[in-house]
């Protein structure tokens, strides 16, 4: 309850500041509403030309284009500003105030910015999700897509723990400022199908750089691919790697409070 | 009862990489790097009592922030002990932080580009405000910095002392009990100090919170504080009271002279003449406390004295001489 009274008040205030600058506003406005319209019209160029794409359908391609939108928005809307934010609270040492404050210095730190113009992106991504799950046909069960948004949800964990791994390396090293720029090269990966890429690169992807569990492995769930042993795996990677990466979090605090003056 | 806050044998040493200047040294540092340890504070003790509001002096790198750090809980010692309101500082539990506030007159907490009522609510939300407290709290807080006309404005458009009036009143909306203060009238005006001084004042009269604070104005410090405590290189020199400090260390007083022609006779056979730029009429001597009617009569015998002042020394003089001892 109060984490959701926190969320409101930063969204809140976020709104405040994008529109405390009018020509920026109107610019930005307009900047997003071409953006809707181009992405608009890809799909459509997809929707009219594409039957199959390494043995998906296109059902399952717009569901997967859902879910990496989704992942994108995220990247979009709250890990770079508040990756920004971060690096120049380390510098300026505003990263004090965070600290002290009776709030989880992750949650914080994750929410403190929000870029509010993506919000349309948020609502494309699940109207593409939704559309795309309803042209894939009957077959698919409730299960299916309960076990779907797991790990969708898992796999985003992934990702943002990731992150906050990447940033939180910036306790140790002081100066980190690319930190953001390995984790969307790593992401772009993730944007088509796994199986689109050559086994040992797949390898990679769905295993030493768990970006694909986000966007693949959950589709595959929709599929009706996955066994209950390899869901179950691969939701508990999303819950694990949030931990390790809390804990990740918790010693970088420590670390900063042992080194800076 | 036990103090509010009670340091014992509180120590930091941070270790520093260190090269000699130069390419080659550069690139060897990258390699093998060399660390120089630094003993920011060393064993210092003190206790503090509810309600109190204390000055903390020294000169710049003695320790001060790295002391007002490690009790708000940012930096963990590395030896000692630190109780504040019965909380370890360093463990951060949100009950502690809900109690104390740190407000550091170099950095800013408040956004640049919406007004401060905005932040204000933010701060609202993330220390659990309820609204008819938040209203209360800010009405005072509003009665005695006069914030209303700032809270319309956004931040990056308030002048700096107006923007750290804000800032302070946004350190303590949830009315914390212990409040550590650093510098937090740097950068203002003669008139912007007074008044975050005598907010200060107020505030600790009204609520009783203490205060624990740095300030290189001793302004600050003689203005609000009975008690001083003097660190420096990490190290306590004094803790008592202000006027057994100028008392102990420097049984001296000011004298003043403007002459009829200024500047036209030297001093320096009544007593050791000092720099003042207060005023350039003027010349000053130090001499010694018993000696002073003595010294005075003979001046108004000796010279056109057309006005004579007798004053203390200023207290940076105090301090810097107890430092060179």
């Amino acid at each position: 309850m109060h984490t959701l009274r926190l969320l409101s008040a930063f969204f809140k205030v976020n709104v405040q500041m994008a529109l405390a600058y009018r020509a920026d506003t109107v610019v930005n406005i307009l900047l997003n509403l071409m953006w809707l319209g181009w992405e608009l019209l890809s799909l459509n160029i997809i929707f009219n030309n594409t039957e199959t794409l390494g043995g998906w359908g296109i059902g399952e391609l717009i569901a997967l284009l859902g879910v990496f939108r989704l992942v994108n928005t995220m990247m979009i809307a709250l890990i770079w500003p508040n990756t920004e934010k971060f690096n120049a609270s380390i510098r300026d040492g505003s990263m004090d105030y965070t600290i002290l404050q009776p709030v989880n210095s992750m949650f914080l730190v994750t929410f403190s910015r929000i870029t509010v113009w993506r919000i349309w992106d948020l609502v494309l991504a699940v109207v593409l999700m939704v559309v795309g799950i309803n042209m894939s046909g009957d077959s698919i069960t409730a299960l299916q897509i309960l076990t779907f948004i797991l790990l969708a949800t898992t796999g985003t964990l992934v990702i943002y723990s990731l992150w906050i791994v990447l940033i939180a390396m910036t306790f140790w090293f002081t100066k980190f400022d690319n930190n953001v720029t390995i984790l969307q090269a790593l992401l772009d990966a993730g944007r088509y199908p796994a199986t689109v890429y050559p086994v040992w690169l797949r390898v990679i992807v769905t295993f030493i750089i768990p970006i694909a569990v986000a966007t693949t492995i959950p589709l595959q769930a929709l599929r009706g691919d996955l066994t209950l042993a390899s869901t179950l795996l691969f939701a508990s990677i999303g819950f694990i790697s949030f931990g390790i990466a809390s804990q990740i979090w918790k010693a970088g605090l420590k670390r900063y409070s042992g080194a800076s003056s | 009862m036990s103090p509010t806050i009670n340091v014992q044998q509180l120590s930091k040493t941070y270790q520093v990489p260190e090269r000699e200047g130069g390419f080659g040294a550069a690139v060897r540092s990258f390699f093998k790097r060399k660390y120089k340890d630094v003993k920011a504070v060393q064993q210092v003790d003190f206790k503090i009592e509810q309600g109190e509001i204390v000055g903390f002096l020294g000169p710049n790198g003695a320790g001060k922030t790295t002391t007002l750090k490690m009790l708000s809980g940012l930096l963990h010692p590395t030896g000692g002990k630190a109780e504040v309101l019965g909380f370890t500082p360093w463990e951060l539990k949100p009950e502690y932080l809900r109690v104390m506030t740190l407000v550091m007159g170099q950095r800013n907490r408040l956004s640049w580009d919406i007004p401060a009522a905005d932040s204000f609510l933010l701060n609202q939300a993330i220390y659990r405000i309820p609204d008819d407290e938040y209203k209360q709290t800010y009405k005072e807080l509003d009665e005695l910095l006069e914030l209303e006309p700032l809270m319309k404005k956004p931040v990056r458009n308030l002048s700096l002392g107006e923007r750290m009036k804000c800032e302070i009143a946004a350190g303590l909306l949830h009315r914390p009990k212990v409040l550590f203060l650093d510098e937090p009238t740097i950068g203002l005006d003669i008139t912007g100090q007074a008044r975050i001084r005598e907010f200060l004042r107020e505030y600790n009269k009204r609520t009783g919170a203490t205060i624990l604070l740095t300030s290189h104005y001793m302004a600050d410090v003689t203005a609000l504080c009975e008690r001083i405590i003097i660190i420096h290189h990490g190290n306590l020199k004094y803790d008592g009271g202000i006027n057994d400090l100028s008392r102990r260390i420097a049984p001296f007083k000011l004298i003043g002279v403007r002459l009829a022609e200024p500047n036209s006779h030297d001093l320096s056979k009544y007593g050791e003449p000092v720099q003042n730029e207060e005023d350039a009429e003027k010349q000053y001597i130090q001499v010694k406390a018993e000696d002073v009617t003595r010294v005075t009569s003979k001046l108004l015998a000796d010279l056109p004295v057309h006005d004579i002042t007798i004053a203390d020394p200023p207290i940076e003089d105090v301090i810097e001489q107890a430092f060179n001892q």
